[in-house]
């Protein structure tokens, strides 16, 4: 009697359940978060105090063109921004304009995107780093920030340990020896590393990359050609394996945060050399004030592999995109051009110590850092790790918290990352 | 008998060094949270010179916790109440009232209780976002009550199987109906097993995150637990506030725990012994 | 009510107070369905429909396949993942680490059964991690078992070195077992001991009188007679370790470092998100969903029969 119960229900479950015929994400559009008259703008930005003039001077110059449309910035936590985004754009449904990383969590994202080429025609030559939000010819976001990996140093610890503190390591292994020698004198590590989200190889890539990689083989990553097993892809993770087995080093870099533990030590004094940004984060900006603005040297990578051209990396930071399911693409893309402003960059680079993808905005102040990355910028490339998608970084990021771990080789690491370049 | 006292107070020994180690984190905690952010640089785990609770109000004020604690309060308010409201229906009709299907349902939500969050949350975010519920504090309440009503309802059958039919009889041969029975009867003879049930019910929705992150992710409406999560990278260079956001988040349910022992521990007995 | 003037037939006209009765007693029979029908509800929409959604998803595409039937590929895709295969052998070690799990609250309970000094104290204090957040436990065990934390600090005044808790491989996933299992022994601990409020002290007292050792008395009198509430404790324990560790995972290691304490949930929850593969992460939860199943029924089997045979 119980058993002719459940037959029925049992064969309904599973004709619905093999069926496939329903979607995962969702696709009916225009039920987008906002109304007529009102944008919403999704960041992890906007609620930093830093950028209150940038929010303030976009809006004003938004509401220039537009002035009855309201426009509201919404402020996630950086951890779970793209998961949230990731939900939102399931649901079909969520902000108008949101920022992103250059690279590859837009890329990936491109087919929720508005393309933005034909809006933004009259920005491409005032605005740089372009090319992080470019995906197969078409824009998806303006930039308003450049983003770059500095090496950076602490010259009093280099005073320390008797060491010049204008003349940092040129060479693998003067970068060795210079730590080992600063590990004596003041028994500082010489790196403070932070790798437990996984970025702290994307720093070690984009920072050492261009010593390691010859300028040929360097183009050709950017360009998308991509050898993880030559000589010299190897040598990136073989050194960075050797620089943690050598101590080089803060402890426990699997577990320490890079956002924001990783600068911390930095600025703590507590380590002699961090890979860091060229933005409000982990730069200059907030290293100034901390240590000193005299104390605060950048150097470009050392020389690994003879023949390499040590450049900075630099590439489009973050930038504003519009979702496709707007209801009203030019308003929105409108929006992204006065977040891209002059006056809004303007503001932003002086309040935040980010280098405004604007080229007219020059940095005032910022101390001899700030001059050496300036001064490094028309020399400098595309970030190596930008360069690859999400679903790459990721697997990156797990196989170098094994590598430090000694769980894995460089050759299972660099071999899991081709199988992954290609799929992803 | 010496053997056996000794013995026992051998075992008393790791047993205390366990009841320390069960204290002494909320009890690192707190002291941290008592430090300056220069008292912490210099002498980081040592017992905190003063009792100072700066710390606190700073991680209220400009960490948004108040903003988060009035959130949960709101969801879980009214999702107990909901959970409240139908499980004590369903477990009077399932418990008392003979109907075609009772046993079925019964047995169905059984088997929902088997069903963990993990894997429904993509389907049922789907569901929420076509109904326009993502991010709205009905689709949090919905949600929760979703997830807590099948053991609610199998806690209160459970309970109200205890109560004798005869009493049910006797009202309605005084002419009351089921509702006037569930009304002037269940309720008040429930109240115990509403308290105990309805604790515990709001200790899992005030202690969830996943469901959180998922159903209310603008920084508004964000619960509490979710705001916990964003402290760290908010408070890294200042972690003596960052302890006092985690004080703050956790003070409500120790509150809730010294007042309500006895009523948590015997709703979680209830399920255990009675299934 | 006048049967006889009518012949007895049972529709008659009935004076008002019965045609009330017979009004309430129509809607009374109804009222067992209103009762339930909103808890129902609720329950199919939100819980029930879900699961087979769920199932239906997981046999569709991602990305630019969204909606279309791609087969098996999700679950083939599953299996070739090194994370995935990760998460699924984590799930193994918690399975053998679940004796362990049950048998600390399991002992403790016997302990403040049997009346050791500061039992009402233990008893209390015990319980007290279980209604801590997960994400309050984890923000802390983060700054206790940190490289730099006291944890390590007491660690090195004994000489026996600092250790990455959470940053070596081999290692997170046994420190972040063994803080899930600080925060939720006190549950299991509670369960225990109604348990042994419901054991026959009779037979406890007889078996003491024949001179029988604590450990054989435990043996053969106890575990028998807490067989249910073993097998409680068994499977509820096991869904929590499967369930409801997200909050520690995500807090403390985000499923790292490489990847070695991803469990499944946590694999559902950034394909979902982060990795925009909501497919993908149908087919796991469908995955994580049978594992369950099987693992719970075999637990259910294998214990009725252990304890059986006693």
């Amino acid at each position: 009697m119980k058993q002719r119960m459940w037959w029925p229900v049992v064969v309904l479950a599973v004709a619905v359940g093999s069926a496939a015929c329903g979607s995962a994400t969702s696709n009916d559009n225009p039920n987008s978060g906002a109304g007529a008259g009102k944008l919403v703008v999704w960041d992890w930005k906007s609620s930093d105090k830093n950028a209150q003039n940038f929010v303030a001077k976009a809006k004003a110059d938004f509401a220039k063109k537009h002035p009855g449309v309201t426009v509201e910035f919404v402020a996630q936590p950086f951890d779970n921004y793209y998961t949230l985004l990731g939900a939102a754009i399931q649901a079909g449904k969520g902000p108008d304009v949101m920022l992103f990383n250059g690279g590859g969590q837009i890329r990936d994202r491109a087919s929720a995107l508005l393309a933005l080429d034909e809006y933004v025609a009259q920005d491409k030559n005032r605005l740089a780093g372009w090319d992080a939000f470019s995906k197969d010819g078409k824009i998806y976001a303006a930039p308003i920030t450049l983003q770059g990996h500095p090496t950076y140093y602490n010259k009093s610890v280099y005073k320390q340990a008797g060491l010049d503190a204008e003349k940092p390591p040129a060479t693998w292994d003067a970068l060795l020896s210079t730590c080992a020698t600063i590990k004596a004198k003041t028994t500082l590590p010489c790196f403070s590393l932070g790798n437990k989200e996984g970025y702290g190889i994307q720093f070690w890539m984009s920072g050492m990359g261009s010593g390691i990689l010859t300028p040929a083989e360097y183009d050709n990553w950017i360009a998308g050609k991509r050898d993880w097993n030559s000589a010299n892809v190897k040598t990136i993770f073989a050194t960075w394996k050797q620089a943690n087995d050598a101590g080089l080093n803060t402890a426990g870099p699997n577990s320490t945060a890079m956002f924001m533990d990783q600068f911390t030590k930095f600025e703590g004094g507590k380590a002699a050399m961090v890979f860091g940004l060229m933005s409000d984060v982990g730069g200059w900006h907030e290293m100034n004030p901390i240590l000193g603005a005299d104390n605060v040297g950048v150097m470009l990578a050392p020389m690994v592999t003879p023949g390499a051209v040590p450049s900075l990396a630099y590439d489009g930071g973050v930038g504003y995109g519009v979702a496709k399911w707007t209801k009203d693409p030019s308003l929105a893309a409108d929006l992204v051009r006065s977040l891209t402003s002059t006056d809004a960059l303007t503001a932003y680079a002086a309040d935040a110590g980010a280098i405004a993808s604007d080229k007219t905005v020059t940095i005032a102040g910022g101390g001899p850092a700030a001059a050496a990355i300036t001064a490094a910028i028309p020399g400098g490339k595309p970030a190596l790790h930008v360069a690859l998608s999400a679903k790459t970084q990721d697997v990156m990021g797990r196989v170098s918290q094994q590598l430090l771990s000694g769980s894995i080789t460089v050759e299972d690491a660099v071999s899991q990352l081709a199988a992954a370049d290609q799929t992803g | 008998m010496g053997d056996a006292r000794l013995s026992r107070w051998l075992v008393a020994v790791p047993m205390t060094a366990l009841a320390l180690a069960t204290i002494y984190p909320m009890v690192f905690t707190t002291n941290i949270a008592m430090k300056t952010q220069r008292e912490y640089i210099f002498n980081r785990f040592s017992p905190s010179r003063s009792v100072q609770w700066d710390n606190v109000t700073t991680a209220w004020t400009s960490g948004d916790m108040a903003q988060y604690f009035i959130n949960s309060l709101i969801v879980v308010g009214a999702a107990v109440a909901l959970l409240l409201l139908l499980g004590s229906m369903a477990g009077f009709a399932l418990s008392h009232l003979r109907f075609r299907g009772s046993r079925a349902l019964f047995l169905g939500c059984l088997a929902a209780l088997f069903i963990p969050f993990q894997v429904i949350m993509v389907p049922l975010a789907r569901t929420m976002a076509d109904g326009g519920l993502i991010d709205t504090y009905p689709g949090l309440v919905l949600a929760y009550v979703a997830q807590f009503l099948p053991f609610t309802i199998y806690l209160m059958t459970s309970y109200y199987s205890g109560i004798p039919g005869e009493i049910i009889d006797a009202a309605r041969i005084d002419g009351s109906s089921f509702y006037g029975v569930y009304r002037r009867i269940m309720v008040p003879l429930g109240l115990p097993a509403l308290l105990s049930i309805g604790i515990l019910d709001a200790l899992f929705c005030w202690n969830d995150v996943l469901i959180a992150l998922l159903m209310m992710p603008s920084a508004e409406h964000r619960t509490l637990m979710v705001g916990v999560t964003t402290l760290r990278g908010q408070y890294s260079n200042d972690i003596p506030t960052f302890a006092a956001g985690v004080l703050i988040a956790a003070v409500p349910v120790m509150m809730a725990y010294l007042i309500f022992q006895r009523q948590i521990a015997d709703a979680v007995t209830a399920g255990a012994t009675k299934g | 009510m006048d049967a006889g003037r009518t012949g007895g037939a049972t529709a008659h006209v009935a004076p008002p107070v019965a045609q009330a009765a017979t009004r309430r007693l129509r809607s009374d029979r109804l009222a067992p369905y209103v009762l339930v029908a909103p808890a129902v509800l609720v329950i199919v929409l939100l819980r029930l429909w879900p699961l087979l959604l769920g199932v239906n998803f997981s046999f569709t595409g991602d990305g630019e396949r969204n909606g279309t039937s791609v087969g098996l590929s999700n679950y083939v895709e599953l299996f070739r993942d090194p994370l995935f295969r990760t998460a699924l052998r984590n799930v193994g070690l918690l399975v053998l680490l679940l004796p362990v799990a049950v048998a600390i609250p399991g002992l403790l309970a016997t302990f403040i059964f049997l009346r050791v000094p500061g039992h009402r104290f233990f008893r209390t204090v015990y319980f007290f991690p279980a209604v801590l957040s997960p994400v309050i436990i984890g923000a802390i065990f983060n700054l206790l078992l940190g490289a730099d934390g006291p944890l390590n600090a007491a660690l090195e005044t004994v000489g026996l070195g600092p250790v990455d808790w959470l940053g070596e491989p081999k290692l997170a996933i046994f420190a972040v077992v063994g803080v899930h299992i600080w925060a939720t022994f006190g549950m299991a601990l509670v369960v225990f001991l109604s348990g042994f409020a419901t054991l026959d002290t009779t037979l406890l007292d007889a078996a003491r009188s024949d001179g029988a050792s604590t450990r054989q008395v435990i043996w053969h009198v106890i575990m028998p007679g807490l067989s249910r509430t073993i097998q409680f404790v068994f499977v509820t324990t096991m869904i929590g370790m499967l369930t409801s560790m997200f909050g520690l995972l995500f807090v403390m290691t985000s499923g790292g470092p490489g990847g070695s304490t991803y469990l499944p949930e946590y694999y559902i929850w950034t394909q979902q998100g982060q990795m925009n593969r909501p497919a993908l992460a149908s087919a796991a939860s469908t995955v994580l969903f049978l594992v369950m199943l099987v693992i719970g029924l075999a637990q259910i089997a294998i214990l009725r029969r252990g304890l059986r045979e006693d």
